[in-house]
């Protein structure tokens, strides 16, 4: 007599449809093709939000194109981690990168980028000032998807440099990182 | 127990640009409801949600809808993975502990997200005895159908009917069409659609001073029947009569039942359960029979429950429904007072 | 066309004694059900009784054939039903159940998907403890 049954597979799946990016998305993805980054300024209390995402969270108000105003491609870097890759099955990277997080001069949020391309690990630090290495022309997209947390400025921007300036006091930093 | 009303009602428009966000559909719309009493999120002291994160694909998907509701400065905040009437049902409770008088309730739901609504809902069910097999809602809902006709005698000439009086097509127009499931047509089943909608609660006599002709919500209760179909008569919703009793239908009848069906048969059942006559205008609205925004379709029924108080009714009962054939059921019964 | 994309979810479940006896006796194609303070057998069997909660212990054998109480004819089936052709949805009582089992009628055509057919378990050619063990049922007099 076989043991009794103690375990059932299950194996099931659902479909979703990728949703269409929103209207502001790919406006966000066009501009970015085109070498601007743009942003919407909250009417009410002026934060810049960069992807603009057609509301200010803090005073819930719808903004528009009305309330655009494009955002310097360079900026400071706030936050970030060195990561060293764990060999778990699907892993791509090998070697230790940084992930961090960007504040662009003229926005009051920040972007993260998943691969801080061109500045070595070493020199890497909070109030490192640093700007955007374009892709040519031909070969921007913008980051899209409504669902996918905007990563970076997709393929628009291939790498960051330092731009030697001297770093970004920790205080100028506090009072936009939203 | 407090008084509560509701007072607000507002739902997105049915024409939103491809690619809107919940949160972007629930922004406006909140707004709106709050606005209609003069009030904003300033206001508010409690909110609650409904949404599910199986329609959106992902986990605590609702939490980014949250900044429609305005998160900041945080406020006592919850959330159920149900249809916004049992957020109601929360805020309700909510507002009885006292500290708070307003309360915002609002649900979301983007059925066109997934490739089948049909394959999607597989999930709310027994995984051992009912999932593997695909039994979809549709499949369920039309056992439930030649359930009530096999016991009470309606036909399929009585669930095309339902369809006929609200869009005026022909009976035998509609009867000649195929089914997907027997006794089910297209026409018989509520289409999936995209949504969102917000409901204001306010305590006392708060809603008096904001509202002209407030509905009070005189009595609310849901029920849960068995969640196997086999185990109980599909023809019957004890669970619906439990919850319409408990709320109080009975204590002098309603004139207007908006009801949660998403197929004709459920609003047989359903009326059955509630024990109401032909005097009953049942879904004026058109119910969730002409459109079914998952996870907000309950809420409306409520909404338009609001609605005909406002025009002028004193006793309307609002219904919500979830699981497969009717399993869980709310009753709302709203009144409207001089 | 919109692009797609899937969740899969590879589930393992314990299905602990009560379950697990009615899945090890489809594995045997046999069945089982459960018996309730009242009398009542049920199957599938449940931990818990439907009506009072009371925990269920009680396993007793069923027959393999019994009566259809309702059936659905589906006329085009969809990608995840037990079968690929048009079959029934159907609420059979097996012989000497009080519930009802939920599963496939492989009936042929909506005519004889009726309350009151005769009907048997299909197996299916390997089983291995699931409610998939039934491939469907099958009229009893064909």
């Amino acid at each position: 007599m076989a043991d009794p049954v103690q375990f059932m597979s299950h194996f099931t799946t659902v479909e979703y449809r990728v949703p269409d990016p929103s209207p502001l998305n790919v406006y966000f993805a066009e501009q970015l093709a085109k070498g601007r980054i743009v942003g919407h300024k909250c009417p009410q209390c002026g934060k810049v939000y960069m992807p603009p995402r057609g509301y200010c969270p803090l005073c819930v108000v719808e903004t528009t194109a009305k309330d655009e105003v494009e955002v310097a491609d360079r900026g400071t870097v706030t936050t970030f981690s060195v990561i060293t890759p764990l060999q778990y099955q699907g892993q791509e990277e090998t070697d230790d990168y940084v992930q961090a997080t960007i504040l662009l001069d003229g926005s009051d949020t920040t972007i993260m980028v998943a691969h801080l391309d061109g500045v070595a690990i070493a020199d890497v630090h909070s109030g490192l000032r640093v700007k955007a290495v374009w892709a040519p022309e031909s070969e921007r997209s913008g980051a899209t998807g409504s669902l996918a947390r905007q990563m970076g400025l997709g393929s628009a921007v291939t790498s960051w440099e330092a731009t030697g300036e001297p770093d970004t006091p920790r205080d100028h930093l506090a009072e936009h990182i939203v | 127990m407090r008084d509560i009303a509701i007072v607000a009602f507002a739902q997105a428009p049915a024409d939103q640009p491809a690619g809107q966000t919940e949160t972007l559909m629930l922004l406006p719309t909140i707004t709106r409801a709050l606005a209609d009493v003069g009030l904003t999120r300033r206001d508010v002291g409690f909110t609650c949600s409904g949404s599910a994160d199986y329609l959106t694909g992902g986990t605590f998907t609702f939490v980014q809808m949250l900044e429609a509701a305005g998160a900041w400065p945080p406020i006592p905040e919850s959330h159920v993975e149900m249809d916004g009437a049992w957020a109601l049902h929360e805020a309700w409770v909510r507002l009885q502990h006292g500290d708070v008088d307003v309360a915002l309730v609002f649900s979301s739901g983007r059925a066109s997200l997934g490739v089948s609504l049909r394959e999607t809902l597989t999930f709310q069910l027994d995984p051992y005895y009912l999932a593997p097999l695909g039994a979809d809602y549709v499949s369920l809902a039309a056992l439930q159908g030649e359930a009530v006709m096999a016991r009470t005698g309606r036909t399929e000439r009585d669930l095309a009917e339902i369809v006929a009086a609200r869009t005026g097509l022909d009976v035998d127009k509609l009867l000649a069409e195929p089914y997907v499931v027997a006794p089910l047509r297209t026409h018989d089943i509520g289409p999936p659609v995209d949504g969102a909608a917000a409901v204001v609660l306010v305590a006392g006599d708060r809603a008096r001073e904001l509202c002209e002709r407030p509905a009070w919500i005189a009595g609310i209760d849901h029920r849960a029947d068995p969640h196997y179909p086999g185990v109980r008569d599909l023809s019957r919703s004890r669970s619906t009569t439990l919850a319409g009793e408990k709320a109080g239908v009975g204590n002098g009848g309603v004139e207007v039942a908006e009801l949660h069906a998403v197929c004709t048969p459920e609003e047989i059942v359903l009326a059955d359960a509630l024990g109401l006559g032909g005097d009953v205008d049942v879904n004026p609205s058109g119910g969730g029979i002409a459109a079914n925004p998952m996870m907000v379709t309950g809420l409306v029924r409520i909404g338009e429950a609001l609605k005909q108080i406002a025009g002028g009714r004193s006793r309307v009962l609002g219904h919500a429904s979830s699981g497969p054939c009717l399993q869980q059921n709310l009753v709302c019964v709203l009144e409207g007072r001089n | 066309m919109a692009a797609t994309w899937k969740l899969e979810f590879p589930y393992r479940r314990s299905v602990g004694p009560v379950i697990g006896a009615f899945l090890t006796a489809l594995r045997d194609r046999r069945v089982v059900g459960v018996r309730a303070p009242d009398g009542r057998v049920l199957v599938p069997p449940f931990e818990y009784d439907p009506e009072t909660g009371e925990a269920l212990t009680e396993i007793v054998d069923v027959a393999s054939d019994g009566v259809v109480e309702r059936a659905a004819w589906v006329t085009e089936p969809l990608r995840t039903h037990p079968l690929d052709r048009p079959f029934a949805w159907a609420l059979v009582k097996l012989d000497g159940a009080d519930t009802s089992l939920l599963h496939a009628f492989d009936c042929g055509s909506p005519e004889r998907a009726q309350s009151g057919a005769r009907v048997r378990i299909r197996w299916a050619p390997e089983t291995e403890g699931h409610i998939k063990d039934i491939a469907c049922f099958e009229p009893a007099e064909g």
